[in-house]
């Protein structure tokens, strides 16, 4: 995941973290099958934040590692609104 | 009339509006306390409601239960340990999918609750349509619409919690049903522990879920029954049926089945607009976390923050400073005995009062702070800085408190409760001193201007400053990678969209940590810096008190001019004084700590600016002002200067190493009182005294002998 650029969107394959880090990833709902978006890297290069659910996330790209992902596709910008309907998933009918 | 109590607990994600809520529906009957042994405030407040008194307790904002944040634990262990009447889970209504998570948690915990559908007004707004009957139906609880900011729905919350209470309404709870294999386990395993009474007691369902999901305060408890062997077993079993089956483990199917539960609800019940429009968040972001106009922004919110906590706080801590010197002016004529008064004076009022000073940088700081954290830009701070943050081992929002601290340590120790984790609070809050307080700078002043150009002395200040930032974030470093170790916070956090704060939190908030300022760390202070009194005016040598008063008759009876027997009489007035602090504890412990500090350059009247310098830094000039015997104790005195300039044993060398040893030395009293208060425990701040000193030390050491060399 930490490999995305701003403006793709994926969904998420496999959580792999030490514990707490998985358990915090897994608590803000980003498990198995949740499509979301790369709106943005921090200034610095890092952390990095992404949309699904209607919900915004930041998170370092070191923690980001540990989620593996399928890109399912991109649109450029970093601007939540082209993702599809809030709070359903990116990846339109595939799901 | 004896009303019938109702103790409610609410509980819910951070930023759900749960607060607001407490806020609204107890109006002024609260109190704020800490969650016993640890630093999180705990909120209490009551409200009659007919013929009940309904006393809610609002738990920290969690989004889960699992016991990793201190938060969370604190949640778990109040809903377990002290077993509310009822729960109120407050819902984010516009962001119900993962604000639901912790309702399923409440779901399998089989305690009493309802749920608040908060903030309905936004998700009409958005156009967001819930079925709230259906998904009553589905969480097996009921659930009222509710906006804390609107003040909707409130006496129908309160409504619904008495009858809940009451069981006059009732609703079928529902189970929450994970995949068979999973279900299979849970059942094995809650039949194990059914056979041990106590365990029975707590819900083995529950317990049962908890073991599979490797739960460490679960495992605990239930190691320590002989059932625990056959338990094991069972656990081991499921994990080998989750490899098998489904390349996982059951803690991880046991979290896809909740989500899955939820998805399936959020489907059936909830139906969003066609077309998501842009928020305004999503436009204030744009500007705010932009990648050119981030970092200016962010900087730009800093300084702002900075200003109106001490620009604007400065002129009303002048106020409040002469206030104080009036009332000294006030009580002087009326205390006849001499060390009575200096007692009142120079102890209590003068004690209290540098407590109270800063009253106005903490009210205006927590205003500011609170105020950012409430609009959602604390998080975005967080997110923009943290890389450089991280480098150093610290979080992204150690940031503010850090740069707080170049105003005053003890609002800047206070702000870092905004961090999460215990280790990135400690070594924040052990840094924060090492930023150059506003205290200090008199000290920088003085020397700097006695010692060097005009044009170099600003350089030398700044080194100085520069040098304090540098060993703050190696400290944090060298914490990080030694003793604090262990469990910095990961940085997986939402930013929660941007909203108007009311007026009434960002105050209420600012109160509530003036309050704690001026009750816990006002004691704590007002008692050293009383101590610190005493052992700079005791013991008081008559001797020295009736060679004075022979000395000020002889200069009565000498021949000159009036004007040049007043200015010989203010002389010894000063010159008795710098006696009696010589004679005084502060002035032996001056005197007998002169070898160790003789090698960074310093004698003994360094010494007892050091000592004294204890109770406030700016103190360390006022004292030398005096021990070096001047008529004037003008803190930035030009004529200290120049005597000093003149002194044969004070070089430019040991202005440096003075500069560097106040820079890093024990903080002052008042810091370390708040210090102390914030952490919990003396150990730390105690090994913190030793680390400095020695740090101060060596670092006075390096500087002076260098400067010897090369100046």
């Amino acid at each position: 995941m930490s490999e995305l650029q701003v403006g793709d969107k994926a969904e998420v394959t496999a959580v792999k973290a030490e514990q707490a880090v998985r358990r915090r990833i897994l608590d803000m709902g980003l498990i198995k099958g949740t499509c979301f978006k790369v709106l943005r890297v921090a200034p610095l290069g890092d952390p990095m934040e992404i949309f699904f659910k209607g919900m915004y996330l930041s998170l370092r790209k070191a923690e980001a590692e540990g989620i593996s992902v399928h890109k399912t596709g991109r649109t450029g910008d970093g601007v939540p609104m082209s993702c599809d309907k809030e709070g359903v998933s990116c990846c339109g009918g595939a799901k | 009339m004896q009303r019938k109590e109702i103790s409610v607990a609410l509980a819910g994600n951070p930023n759900c509006g749960k607060s607001s809520l407490f806020n609204v529906l107890t109006g002024a009957h609260q109190k704020v306390g800490n969650f016993s042994g640890v630093t999180i405030e705990k909120h209490e407040g009551h409200l009659d409601y007919g013929a009940y008194r309904i006393r809610f307790v609002d738990l920290p904002g969690t989004y889960s239960l699992t016991p990793y944040s201190p938060e969370e634990i604190v949640t778990r262990n109040y809903l377990i340990d002290e077993r509310p009447d009822l729960v109120v889970n407050v819902l984010e209504g516009p962001n119900l999918e993962r604000n639901l998570l912790l309702t399923t948690q409440l779901m399998e915990m089989n305690v009493d609750f309802l749920a608040a559908l908060n903030m309905i007004d936004e998700v009409e707004e958005k156009g967001i349509s819930i079925d709230v009957k259906q998904l009553q139906r589905l969480l097996g609880c009921h659930i009222v619409p509710t906006s804390a900011k609107k003040k909707i729905g409130i006496d129908s919350l309160l409504d619904h919690i008495v009858r809940v209470y009451e069981k006059n309404i009732e609703i079928r709870k529902n189970k929450l049903s994970f995949r068979p294999e999973i279900e299979e386990a849970v059942d094995a395993i809650a039949g194990l522990l059914k056979r041990e009474k106590e365990l029975e007691a707590a819900d083995p369902r529950w317990l049962a879920i908890k073991l599979l999901e490797s739960d460490r305060e679960v495992y605990h408890r239930v190691q320590q029954y002989p059932v625990w062997v056959k338990v094991e077993l069972a656990l081991q079993e499921a994990l080998r049926e989750a490899a098998k089956l489904y390349d996982s483990d059951p803690e991880m199917l046991i979290t896809e089945d909740r989500h899955a539960f939820i998805r399936g609800a959020m489907k059936e019940c909830v139906r969003f607009p066609e077309e998501r429009k842009s928020t305004v968040t999503d436009y204030i972001d744009m500007v705010v976390l932009n990648r050119v106009l981030g970092l200016p922004v962010f900087l730009f919110v800093v300084w702002a923050i900075f200003q109106i906590t001490f620009t604007l706080g400065s002129p009303l801590m002048d106020m409040l400073e002469s206030l104080f010197g009036a009332l000294s002016g006030a009580v002087e004529p009326l205390l006849v005995n001499p060390a009575v008064r200096s007692v009142v004076i120079d102890g209590i009022i003068a004690g209290v009062g540098g407590v109270l000073v800063f009253l106005p940088n903490i009210l205006l700081l927590f205003i500011g702070l609170s105020f950012l954290e409430a609009s959602g830009y604390m998080a975005r701070a967080a997110f923009v800085i943290d890389k450089v943050m991280h480098r150093f081992g610290l979080h992204g929002k150690s940031f503010i408190p850090m740069i707080t601290g170049f105003g005053c340590s003890i609002p800047a120790i206070m702000a870092t409760r905004t961090l999460k984790s215990p280790t990135d609070r400690l070594t924040t809050i052990l840094i924060i001193p090492f930023m150059s307080c506003g205290a200090k700078l008199p000290v920088y002043v003085l020397l700097s201007g006695a010692f060097f150009p005009p044009d170099v002395a600003a350089n030398v200040m700044f080194a100085v400053y520069l040098l304090g930032v540098v060993v703050a974030l190696l400290s944090a470093k060298l914490l990080k990678s030694t003793v604090l170790k262990c469990d910095s916070e990961p940085f997986v956090m939402e930013l929660p969209p941007y909203r108007w704060p009311t007026l009434h939190s960002v105050l209420f908030q600012a109160r509530i940590k003036a309050m704690m300022y001026v009750k816990k760390a006002g004691t704590l202070i007002l008692g050293a810096v009383v101590i610190i009194w005493a052992v700079s005016n005791y013991p008081h040598s008559d001797d020295i008190d009736r060679w004075a008063e022979a000395e000020s008759v002889r200069i009565e009876k000498s021949a000159g001019s009036e004007a040049d027997k007043k200015t010989a009489i203010e002389a010894l007035e000063y010159r008795t004084q710098s006696l009696q602090l010589q004679h005084s504890f502060a002035g032996r412990v001056g005197k007998v700590i002169e070898p160790v500090i003789k090698p960074i350059g310093f004698d003994w009247r360094i010494g007892i600016a050091l000592v004294t310098g204890l109770a406030a830094k700016e103190v360390v000039v006022s004292t030398m002002a005096t021990i070096y015997a001047l008529a004037d104790t003008d803190e930035s005195s030009g004529e200290l200067a120049a005597i000093l300039k003149n002194d044969p044993s004070f070089s430019r060398a040991t202005a440096l190493s003075l500069m560097v040893f106040v820079l890093l030395y024990i903080p002052c009293v008042a810091a370390i009182g708040v210090m102390k208060k914030e952490i919990g425990q003396w150990k730390p701040v105690l090994l913190y005294s030793v680390y400095v000193l020695v740090l101060a030390w060596v670092l006075s050491f390096i500087t002076y002998r260098s400067a010897l060399f090369i100046l």
